[in-house]
């Protein structure tokens, strides 16, 4: 048995992977390029700069883009889709809302399944369960036959009422397995998601077999590759609800780890909030082109039972990645002689100026360069050498047409950017109620430590905080996280009608799925947690929010309703500011989570600071001059060390920019944290 | 001529601070309010206006709630003085004939200052669900204002700090549901306290000098960007003329809207003078409504992407008649306001199609098409009312297809029921809800489809309908053809078959069927002109027939 536990994450540049020694308590990290033509490549370039033999692995996780590149590239599966005759165009129907409201011009998110390939079936379920027209099976026949002669290898099925009555979707399927083999991927809507609304229900199973078996390729070829290397523990997999599961699972429900890519720095942030004793935490990770928001509140991560990506709804549970349109590649420009930066970016390619492909107009990137505020050869890790004479051309270029200096125009750039940043999160923070200056700051990713004081300074945010390895913190957050199971149905019943019973024996049979499947991903039932609960709303409200349960059982517990009720009006006056305690309620689903607890690496103390810190300095644009700097590389400091801003901590993931008037210290894990007191 | 006092760095995170505050309002509303209507409808509209009502930042749900509430402020001025502007206080004010829609839209709004100077207004406009109109929740043929629930002139809610006990007293008695209306008061009283102190923290970060001139900066850039634009179109008068089927009252009687524009340089008139008189029935607004929607129809041209403020539609004059559908003056009827204003909106870019053809588009399906059911529910031993807006078909424009299936442009962002909510909660079949085949306008571009949506009644109930928009269907463009109109049937195929567009509490039997069908979208370009591929693609996708292909594009059958 091997002492390493390892996380992999594979971003669309680069591949991070950390490690977690057992016996030394140590952390490492490794990155290599991301190698698209065969990601096991890159991974294992990577992985071979920590841990000299996979066998040594004792436990290894892994966040994986692949399904959602497919998605977004649309290079998934060809699907064909069977819905109820008499419902059949609901996939295009789509609800009908439009998202931008002065557009002439409005398209709505395309379908991954084009009419064409949607069949009508006749057969119709009712609410009750009733069957108003039985299963036309010569047409469930029919359309396999239209998928054998027309090459079409998955197949989605989304029937009206199945998350109730799933029969005609069940035989469906055995109608289909008869007709085709085992070969063909089907996705149930009831199986990819077991709630009401059939619009967002087959959504989510469209979804499921147009990406499911690039996913299922992808993770047997990786879990092949680590086997031939004598790999001696499970590959396990991150999910889109921050926990993780075993390969096989993943398979089995790819769709659980499509949004999996951001969630890593989510669950990374419950950990800290956990080893730090901070209960609030804005996490903040901002690559080169992307910028993510994440809230930890009491504790737990932000998640919502729904998601949609490119507009396309996907009913499952998610933690909240808020992307605000900004990163290091947005572009400075002119509008009728006003200052603009963003929302267009330069991406990766040509990327900014100073990235030397191509690209002249002026980015977030440049204006940092020309500040002093990035170190041209450790940008990226020293994997890229920054042209500094670029960035300065192209932003003096801007600055020339506004009459302002290249520092002047680069500070510019960079402080507009910053409020823009602030601003976004002030909004995401207000619409959940909460006040973003009683929150720790959490900055991560290549380009989080850089900007993430200066958005604290504009929220009034006094803490800051840099975790180690800030560029591969989200693979340092997969290494934290529990197997995790979810399980819901739809249960729609309003107060005065519930009948406790049924509830309860539904919460059961739901628990003991999840506690099945627990024991199937290698979990010890007394590692195992199962938490329960029900999405509630007033009556004519469309929004539910999920109220925690004490056991399956409680439903029949006397006065449950009243219980029920004030819980739900508490967390109803947290979300919206007012609760109606009284008023009717409606219960609409049941949830189970399960949590499989498989230990944790427990961060080792770093070395004391010994000596006095070393006096390198540089100067530095803030405030519109250059200041005198501490330059420091971050391995030269020590736990304990403490010193006055202004500061620019190197290291080979990022690089940490602190203006004039904060602390900074290092904790004894070795966390930057960076406090003022003078920021009202 | 100023001297330059603030660098253009500065201006851009002023400008971003007002907008970002506006934003802010508006999640702070949907946040507290009581009421789905505009928690989840978004139907309200947030700004921060300087001290001269000129818009620094606005935030809305609505496109139609665009750019009036200024008029409010402007209003209480005229009438009070500027010296009724106090410290701590917060004013109220519904009336249609000064705020411009209906009795439903409440504006509050409250002055902001900083050390005892007057630096700008607050202001919020939501939809109450009731203002204790005739019916419940509002008519559909009312035909006095005096129908149409409690009129409030401008009038302070909060004096000093301290609500004025006796009017929230008042309004409680007048409205069907004071608990929710209060909440909903009070969520907006807190939208305009937490701009006021939003505005007051931007005055005081960068100084109130700074913020006037970076305000003068940002207005001319949004000027000088839009008069560009203008500048664009060719000078000349472009006009165009549309019919409202009826009032709801006098059902045989269309109700005629002319508009004329004229561009001269950089700028541009709106004239909607030879529009009809005030009609009977509920489909009049006031004046400052008018100017809302077209500031619509003029934004969806000049300048989608601009966030609104107050250098916005300066190049743009309005010319209403009052005692017209446009210009309503008490007593008319004003519930039912955004009918002739969807129309208004769409005859704009009718009007401008020959000289902005890339960027107009044909006519949608145009309006709301409400069906409203309501009954006793057996199962479970209770009442309910649904009501429905239906989704249609949109125009298509130069080089694409309009969009199928989708909200009429005054809804917004609202979604239809799925069937197994409305199935679940209300007792109806929904036996058929998809695309309605053939019925886009045919076009080099063809129009985007209407949708079936058909109701079988499981018990005895009633029915209300607004359909519009069957004596002017929506228009192509470029030679494109016009949608099929909306339909309604009930009992299609039985001996008691009918048809109507709009009916109030009409009873319905267990077992009848209504089955609604609503425009398609107009056709862009020659239908001659189509790609053969793409129409045998709309064959395949079932939403064009091969009879429909033949007659209206004369095709036969796939080229090899």
């Amino acid at each position: 048995m091997g002492q390493h536990r390892v996380s992999m994450d594979i971003g669309g540049t680069f591949t991070d992977v950390i490690s977690y020694d057992e016996q030394s308590g140590e952390y490492r990290a490794g990155k290599s390029s991301t190698t698209p033509q065969d990601l096991t490549e890159g991974v294992f370039t990577a992985l071979s700069s920590l841990v000299s033999e996979v066998e040594d692995i004792s436990f290894l996780v892994h966040g994986t883009t692949q399904g959602l590149n497919a998605f977004l590239t649309r290079r998934g599966e060809r699907v064909l889709l069977l819905a109820t005759e008499g419902a059949r165009d609901q996939l295009h129907i789509a609800r009908g809302p439009r998202w931008k409201l002065y557009d002439l011009h409005y398209r709505k998110p395309e379908p991954l399944v084009p009419l064409s390939d949607i069949v009508g079936i006749p057969g119709r379920m009712t609410f009750e369960g009733e069957e108003l027209r039985p299963l036309d099976e010569d047409a469930v026949r029919a359309a396999a036959q239209r998928a054998r002669e027309e090459d079409i290898r998955a197949i989605a099925v989304g029937y009206l009422f199945s998350f109730r009555h799933p029969q005609h979707e069940l035989r469906t399927r055995e109608i289909l397995r008869e007709e085709l083999g085992d070969e063909v991927t089907i996705s149930l809507s009831h199986e990819a998601a077991r709630e009401w609304r059939e619009y967002e229900r087959t959504s989510s199973a469209t979804v499921e077999a147009y990406t499911g078996p690039v996913i299922r390729r992808y993770l047997s070829k990786l879990e092949q590759s680590l086997d031939d290397k004598g790999l001696a523990v499970p590959l396990h997999v991150m999910q889109s609800s921050g926990g993780i599961l075993t390969v096989d699972s993943a398979r089995e429900r790819p769709l659980q780890t499509l949004l999996s890519g951001p969630v890593g720095g989510a669950m990374g942030g419950v950990a800290l909030a956990d080893l730090l004793g901070r209960q609030n935490l804005i996490c903040v990770d901002m690559g080169g082109t992307s910028f993510d928001v994440s809230l930890v509140v009491n504790g737990v991560p932000d998640t919502s039972p729904e998601t949609t990506i490119e507009g396309l709804p996907l009913l499952m549970p998610v933690v909240n990645i808020h992307t605000v349109g900004a990163g290091g590649g947005s572009i400075a420009w002119l509008e009728s002689g006003g200052l603009r930066v963003g929302p267009q970016s330069a991406g990766a390619n040509p990327g900014p100026a100073c990235y030397g492909r191509g690209g002249v107009e002026p980015t977030v990137t440049d204006a940092n360069l020309v500040l002093g505020r990035v170190d041209p050869k450790w940008f990226a890790g020293g994997q890229m050498d920054l042209d500094v004479e670029a960035a300065r051309t192209a932003v003096g270029a801007l600055g020339e047409q506004l009459g302002l200096s290249v520092e002047e125009m680069a500070e510019g750039i960079c402080d507009v950017a910053n409020a823009k940043m602030a601003q976004a999160i002030r909004t995401i923070t207000v619409a959940r109620g909460i006040e973003p200056r009683e929150f720790t700051l959490v900055a991560f990713g290549g380009a989080g430590p850089m900007h993430g004081v200066f958005l604290a300074e504009e929220l009034g945010i006094k803490e800051v905080i840099v975790p180690r390895f800030p560029g591969a913190f989200s693979a340092w957050g997969m290494l934290q996280s529990s197997i995790r199971s979810d399980q819901s149905e739809a249960f729609f019943y309003r107060d005065e009608d519930l009948e406790p019973q049924v509830m309860a024996d539904r919460l059961r049979a739901l628990g003991a799925e999840v506690s099945d499947f627990l024991a199937h991903e290698g979990v010890a039932p007394k590692d195992t947690v199962l938490q329960f609960a029900v999405d509630v709303r007033y009556v004519a409200q469309e929004y539910t929010i999920t109220v925690p349960l004490n056991d399956a059982e409680e439903p029949t517990t006397p006065q449950f309703l009243g219980g029920l009720s004030e819980r739900f009006a508490k967390m109803h006056d947290e979300r919206y500011g007012h609760s109606n305690l009284g008023a009717p309620i409606e219960l609409v689903t049941l949830r189970v989570t399960g949590l499989g607890d498989l230990g944790r690496a427990q961060p080792a103390t770093q070395p004391q600071q010994s000596g006095a810190l070393p006096a390198d300095r540089a100067d530095v644009v803030f405030s519109g001059a250059r200041q005198s700097s501490a330059l420091l590389r971050r391995s030269q400091l020590g736990s304990g060390a403490s010193l006055a801003s202004p500061a620019v901590v190197l290291e080979e993931t990022a690089t940490t920019v602190v203006p004039p008037g904060f602390t900074i210290t290092v904790d004894p894990i070795g966390n930057l944290i960076l406090t003022t007191e003078d920021n009202s | 001529m100023n001297t330059r006092t603030v660098d253009p760095v500065t201006v851009e995170i002023i400008r971003n601070a007002l907008s970002a505050a506006a934003e802010d309002m508006n999640a702070s509303l949907i946040r507290s309010a009581y009421t789905p209507i505009i928690y989840e409808g978004g139907d309200c509209v947030v700004a921060l206006l300087d001290d001269q009502h000129q818009v620094l930042g606005q935030s809305a749900g609505l496109p139609i709630f665009l750019g009036n509430l200024e008029t409010c402020t402007i209003a209480t001025e005229e009438m009070f003085g500027r010296e009724c502007w106090q410290p701590g206080d917060v004013w109220i004010l519904n009336d249609s004939y000064l705020g411009g829609t209906h009795l439903n839209d409440v504006t509050i709004f409250g002055p902001v200052f900083v050390d005892e100077t007057l630096v700008g207004f607050t202001a919020s406009r939501a939809h109450w669900i009731d203002v204790g109109s005739k019916d419940p929740g509002g008519s559909m043929d009312s035909v006095s204002i005096f129908q149409e629930g409690l009129r409030l002139g401008p009038q302070k809610l909060v004096e000093g700090g301290q609500k004025v006990a006796a009017l929230i007293d008042t309004i409680g008695r007048n409205v069907r549901f004071p608990y929710p209306t209060t909440g909903d008061m009070n969520a907006m009283i807190a939208c305009i306290e937490m701009g006021q102190q939003r505005l007051a923290e931007i005055t005081q970060r960068f100084g109130l000098s700074a913020l006037r001139q970076a305000r003068d900066d940002i207005f001319a850039q949004t000027e000088q960007l839009e008069r560009e634009v203008i500048a664009g179109i060719p000078d000349g008068v472009y006009t165009a003329e549309g019919f409202l089927d009826n009032d709801g009252i006098t059902l045989e009687e269309p109700i005629p809207v002319r508009l004329t524009i004229t561009v001269a340089g950089d700028s541009i008139d709106f004239d909607v003078r030879d529009s009809a008189d005030q009609a009977v029935g509920p489909v009049n607004c006031g004046y400052a409504q008018t100017v809302s929607a077209l500031r619509v129809g003029y934004k969806l041209l000049v300048s989608p992407d601009v966030p609104g403020n107050g250098g916005s539609f300066r190049p743009m004059t309005v010319q209403v008649r009052e005692g017209s559908v446009f210009g309503a003056v008490a007593p008319a009827a004003c519930q039912w306001y955004f009918s002739h204003l969807g129309l208004l909106i769409d005859m704009v870019a009718r009007a401008l199609a020959p000289a902005m053809p890339e960027q107009v588009a044909a006519a949608s399906h145009g309006d709301s098409m409400i069906v409203m059911l309501a009954g006793a529910d057996p199962r479970v031993d209770r009442d309910y009312v649904s009501l429905e807006a239906t989704l249609g078909g949109w125009g298509a424009w130069q080089g694409s297809d309009g969009e199928s299936a989708l909200i009429n442009n005054v809804n917004g962002s609202l979604k239809d029921l799925p069937i197994e909510v409305f199935e679940a909660r209300f007792p109806f079949r929904i036996s058929d809800y998809g695309m309605r085949p053939d019925s886009a306008g045919p076009g080099r571009w063809r129009g985007g489809v209407g949708v079936v949506r058909e109701y079988e009644a499981l018990t005895d109930c009633t029915i209300s309908l607004w359909f519009e928009r069957a004596v002017t269907p929506p228009w192509g463009l470029e030679g494109g053809g016009e949608g099929v109109g909306p339909e309604v049937i009930i009992n299609p195929g039985r001996e008691d078959e009918r048809r109507m567009l709009k009916c109030n509490g009409l009873r319905l039997r267990k077992g009848d069927v209504v089955r609604c069908l609503t425009s398609g979208g107009g056709g862009y370009g020659d239908p001659a002109e189509r790609d053969r591929a793409l129409v045998q693609a709309d064959i395949d996708a079932g939403i064009v027939t091969t009879e429909h292909a033949r007659e209206a594009y004369a095709f036969i059958g796939p080229v090899m």
